[in-house]
């Protein structure tokens, strides 16, 4: 190097820069980063497919009419239609056709054709207005004053069930968040404690000449934030791609496994990821920051 | 002639830059390594802490240079009680003093240019501002040529030179050496004791501790240790 243009070259940095990508910690970093940001996208999807479930179930109800002769099976689906539109909130009744009756019964009697005579049960799909519940005490006494023979499905037991399965999810995901947030803060703090060992020289010589502690806090913070933040960035890219796949699986072959929460590919999903490196940069680069400033004032006068 | 500046009570004299009072100090649970020790440094003085291995010359630099607090007694620094202080008050104290371990304590991934601008760095010092004053500091203490040399690649002699170069850039009221010459052999040993003096004529009060009594030049004060004791105080004619 000429020696009349060191001084004017870039300064070399104080505090060394090793590559991260080689160091363990930052493979251990970048897992729980991924794991992270997978717990965090289950969650934001269970609460979404939760808030969908129970709205979906909560404005409708279903009535089975349950017809002894043919007369009726055409004359009271119309006056159990009548009846429910006096409720104030019932918004809309759908009464469902013979065909759609049959093809609910298909899985348990078969292709088999049935006779003409058989009175089948008929279907009400009743939509509410929003935020508002179906007395079904009252209606079911109006339906026994006509002499309605109805089953009525306010569909409370299932979204009571639902709402509490998801329940289950999203506590165990909070937990599970929680769980590797902890394991995130140890690691960082692992990692503040290893990489002053290994600037102890460095450490004691800024010490030595006098360098405000918060100065030297700083550098190290500075450099911890963002090889956390670097990690964070793989760790959480390489889950969203993970979801992103699944979500365009789920999408081309049109289906969804039951109750698990559906992963879609939005913005919102990528706001969330961000997150978990800003998070892992914010917990390091504190982290460090308390560290190294304990160790520096107990050694600054002791 | 000069007199030694030994003093017992008057710790507020304008020109003392370091005095210690009743000073006893020990490490953890031992027994004490310096027993009651009183003297004060004058402004501008050369002095050296002689004394045989034990004695207590680097527990005694490391009090003075604010390493490490007494276990009975007070040390004044600058006019400062330092045991009053804030512990963010002691990093200001520390700038005004240049310090040379016998290890060197060159950064390992710093080259020496790094290195000995260090000081400047961490007080955000324009780059511009000590370019020119640094070049020429090398150049004074003989490393010219080795500004882009890694410490690994130093010689012993060329690594003490470095590390006083750092504890001198920042023009610092005192600067304090360790065995400077320990590490190095005698003729290095009495260049690097003429630098110190040159650095003294220039203003800066100078503290050696060093067991190599032959270096200490004629003018010099000596604080000598034996046992913990400051058995003697004399200078040289």
């Amino acid at each position: 190097m000429n020696q009349n243009s060191l001084p004017l070259a870039k300064p070399q940095p104080i505090l060394p820069i090793d590559k991260p990508k080689d160091s363990p910690l930052f493979v251990v970093l970048a897992i729980l980063a991924f794991l992270a940001t997978l717990t965090l996208l289950s969650l934001s999807a269970s609460y979404r497919s939760s808030a969908h479930w129970s709205a979906g179930l909560t404005d409708t109800a279903t009535i089975q009419i349950k017809p002894t002769s043919l007369t009726d099976e055409q004359e009271q689906p119309i006056k159990a239609r009548d009846i429910l539109l006096t409720f104030k909130s019932v918004k809309h009744v759908d009464i469902l056709s013979k065909d759609h009756s049959q093809k609910l019964l298909r899985p348990w009697l078969g292709d088999t054709p049935l006779p003409d005579a058989l009175a089948l049960p008929i279907l009400l799909h009743v939509t509410l207005h929003a935020d508002q519940k179906l007395n079904v005490r009252e209606l079911a006494t109006r339906y026994e004053q006509l002499g309605i023979r109805a089953d009525i499905d306010d569909h409370s037991h299932w979204r009571k069930n639902l709402e509490s399965r998801a329940r289950a999810i999203q506590i165990l995901s909070i937990l599970a968040f929680l769980s590797i947030s902890i394991a995130i803060i140890a690691a960082c703090v692992f990692a503040t404690h290893a990489g002053i060992t290994t600037q102890k020289t460095l450490m004691n010589v800024l010490h030595q000449i006098g360098t405000p502690p918060q100065y030297t806090a700083r550098l190290f913070s500075t450099r911890f934030a963002l090889n956390a933040f670097l990690a964070g960035c793989f760790g959480a890219l390489a889950a969203f791609v993970l979801l992103f796949i699944f979500s365009m699986f789920f999408k081309i072959s049109g289906t969804n496994i039951f109750f698990l929460p559906e992963f879609t590919f939005g913005l919102k999903n990528l706001y969330l990821s961000a997150l978990v490196p800003l998070f892992m940069a914010l917990i390091s680069g504190l982290a460090t920051w308390q560290i190294v400033m304990k160790s520096l004032l107990s050694e600054m006068y002791p | 002639m000069i007199t030694p500046q030994i003093h017992t009570s008057d710790l507020e004299h304008k020109d003392e830059c370091i005095a210690f009072e009743r000073v006893s100090f020990s490490y953890q649970g031992g027994d004490n390594i310096l027993k009651n020790l009183s003297f004060s440094l004058k402004q501008g003085s050369l002095n050296f802490v002689t004394g045989p291995s034990g004695a207590g010359k680097t527990s005694l630099l490391k009090l003075m240079y604010l390493h490490m607090r007494p276990k009975s007694g007070q040390i004044n620094v600058f006019g400062q009680n330092t045991g009053m202080l804030d512990l963010l008050q002691i990093p200001p104290l520390k700038r005004r003093m240049g310090v040379v371990l016998q290890d060197f304590s060159l950064v390992d991934h710093l080259n020496v240019f790094e290195n000995i601008v260090l000081p400047l760095r961490v007080t955000a010092t324009p780059r511009a501002d000590y370019v020119q004053d640094a070049i020429s500091l090398l150049q004074w203490v003989g490393l010219g040529d080795h500004m882009a040399a890694m410490p690994e690649t130093l010689s012993g002699g060329q690594a003490q030179r470095a590390a006083i170069a750092r504890a001198i850039i920042s023009k610092p009221d005192i600067l304090i050496a360790d065995e400077p010459t320990g590490n190095v052999d005698h003729n290095i040993g009495q260049r690097l004791i003429r630098l110190f003096v040159e650095l003294n004529r220039l203003g800066t009060t100078v503290i050696i501790a060093t067991h190599d009594t032959k270096l200490i030049p004629a003018d010099a004060t000596i604080l000598r240790l034996n046992n913990g004791t400051l058995l003697q105080e004399r200078m040289q004619s």
